[in-house]
């Protein structure tokens, strides 16, 4: 199936030379773009107002359809298909959440299952599963209707209704702008942590690069006109930034956030062997992030950390190290 | 636990209007009825308020109002939801136009022209009023459909949401509290213009008010304004508990 260039049995969302040209535009909303997601990936589409990014993620369920190029999914070219039928098979979160204020949260959930004509029981057997695991009790809120209940609480339920069908790939639209921020801090770790049981392919719009770099396994950055600045994990976007707009884009706290992405083991090359004459450590897993390390060398008052590598291998970082592992990028990342 | 005291609250506000709409009519009609029994009545008075003629009248005007109104339902609520779907919605202003100009002709003058032109009769009542009523059932169609939020109708599309289920399980549920709201003003006015059908020989309560102005006698025109009055009355009461039914829970 995969007659196209780019787009190999691992590809789950490819877009081939995609445009988007309104009429009366002088220029395009989406000019020419390509861009390849992997199976099971997390991608967060980021960049300035009207940069394209959300013209970019509603091409993807033809929602926005292109004026031009190819949308493959999962090794189908689905430019031209059904747009229902795609569309059931395609997750999709808004902002403005947009759950039916007259239909109970239940209801809301099994839309897509009822539209792929599942039976009844089987619907709501599945919502209560849904609820469940977007933390929303189902005894208390399944018969609710979506006014009583808070903005976050709205979105956990837009959450569980695009997984009713159990679809590959999700699309999400700014879906924790519309919340507050303590909230929206809570719905984050807990989508992470969802995203890690359910391994879907998750294309995610946001202007917050925080949240990008908090969610993604890779970051594009979309620039004026719809320009693909960059395309990379975040961590190398941190390292490397492909331009003078990433890094305006990302912005002066870069250093800092770099800790939270790097892992002990990361920095592990700035090490020595652990002294006995050093006693003033804190023990750290290598897979502990940097910026965890440091809180605990400072909350000690420590000199540095004591890493056990595989084999009994003990090694010591000073707190000095742990900060120029921030500042100065030479991590050869993997 | 909240969703429990939000309805009895409502049930409970619901029961005190309820309740003190039927009081009023009640009290007109049994005043009415009263009035006419106790004040002495010359022999023309007699003739003209015996309780068969009345309610005869009032059965009479019942018939134009729900017949008309039926009938505006069936045309304005279909043609305000074909109005707002794409590729009619430039010629939907123009109709809006053609239907604010059917309201604002004097009903009288649509009842005489329409006499002249077709003859008299229940029917052509039941047109003019027909004309008269559809202004506000297709306006509100119209407006009860443009004005669903955006949002919930973009979450029904990314769902796959084909365009007729997407009319069906959002567009129409969600405008019906303003489509109602658009029937009931038509029924409304509908019981105020039925009494002008009886120039047009189609009768009514009407029959009953213009006997009163021609034969110069005050109680046959008391008995039938005051009983158009409580007409108007219980058909509101019935339309605004028919609204609180049909209202989607959750809206």
């Amino acid at each position: 199936m995969s007659d196209q260039p780019g787009c190999g049995p691992d590809t789950m969302i490819f877009l081939d030379r995609v445009s988007k040209r309104y009429p009366d535009q002088p220029h395009d909303a989406v000019a020419s773009l390509s861009m390849e997601i992997k199976r099971g990936e997390f991608v967060v589409l980021v960049g300035p107002s009207g940069c394209g990014k959300t013209t970019t993620l509603r091409m993807m369920n033809r929602l926005v359809e292109p004026s031009d190029g190819r949308i493959w999914i999962d090794g189908k070219d689905v430019t031209h298909v059904d747009v229902d039928h795609l569309r059931r098979g395609i997750g999709y979160v808004i902002q403005q959440i947009g759950l039916l204020p007259h239909l109970t949260i239940a209801e809301n959930v099994s839309l897509v299952p009822k539209l792929l004509g599942t039976n009844k029981v089987k619907r709501l057997r599945r919502a209560d599963e849904l609820l469940d695991m977007v933390g929303l009790e189902p005894s208390t809120f399944a018969a609710r209707y979506p006014r009583q209940l808070s903005g976050g609480q709205q979105q956990r339920v837009g959450v569980a209704r695009a997984l009713a069908a159990d679809p590959p790939i999700m699309l999400m639209d700014e879906p924790f702008g519309a919340v507050d921020p303590i909230a929206r801090e809570k719905l984050q770790m807990e989508f992470l942590s969802l995203q890690r049981q359910i391994r879907k392919t998750i294309v995610l719009v946001t202007h917050d690069i925080d949240e990008a770099l908090l969610l993604g396994d890779r970051i594009a950055i979309f620039g004026e006109g719809s320009r693909l600045a960059q395309f990379d994990t975040p961590l190398k976007i941190l390292t490397n930034p492909a331009d003078d707009f990433v890094r305006d884009f990302v912005g002066a706290g870069a250093a800092v956030r770099r800790l939270s992405l790097l892992t002990v083991g990361d920095v592990i090359d700035r090490s020595t062997p652990l002294q006995d004459y050093l006693q003033s450590t804190v023990d750290i897993h290598p897979e502990e992030s940097v910026h965890r390390a440091l809180e605990q060398v400072l909350a000690a008052h420590a000199q540095g950390i004591a890493v056990t590598l595989p084999g009994a291998d003990v090694r010591f970082i000073a707190l000095q190290d742990l900060l120029m592992a921030a500042a100065q990028p030479t991590v050869a990342t993997s | 636990m909240s969703s429990v005291i939000i309805a009895r609250r409502s049930v409970s506000s619901d029961r005190a209007s309820v309740g003190i709409l039927p009081a009023i009519v009640a009290a007109l009609v049994v005043g009415v009825f009263v009035y006419i029994r106790v004040i002495p009545l010359d022999s023309i008075e007699a003739r003209s308020l015996e309780v068969p003629l009345i309610l005869n009248a009032v059965w009479e005007h019942i018939q134009l109002v729900l017949v008309s109104t039926l009938l505006t339902i069936t045309i304005g609520v279909p043609l305000g939801v074909a109005l707002t779907r794409k590729g009619a919605r430039r010629i939907g202003g123009l109709i809006l136009v053609g239907a604010n100009a059917g309201q604002a002709i004097p009903s009288i003058g649509v009842l005489v022209l329409l006499a002249i032109l077709f003859g008299v009769g229940f029917w052509m009542a039941v047109i003019a009023l027909l004309v008269y009523a559809l202004l506000p059932v297709l306006r509100n169609t119209m407006v009860g459909i443009q004005q669903v939020d955006r949002a919930v109708i973009d979450a029904g599309r990314g769902m796959g949401m084909s365009t007729r289920q997407i009319l069906s399980t959002i567009e129409l549920p969600l405008s019906i509290p303003v489509m109602l709201a658009g029937i009931r003003v038509a029924l409304i006015l509908n019981v105020g213009v039925a009494t002008l059908a009886a120039f047009t020989n189609a009768g009514g309560l009407g029959s009953i008010i213009s006997a009163g102005i021609a034969l110069n006698r005050m109680p046959v025109l008391l008995v039938g304004s005051v009983l158009t009055i409580a007409l108007a009355l219980s058909i509101d009461w019935l339309a605004g508990i028919a609204e609180r039914l049909l209202r989607p829970r959750g809206i």
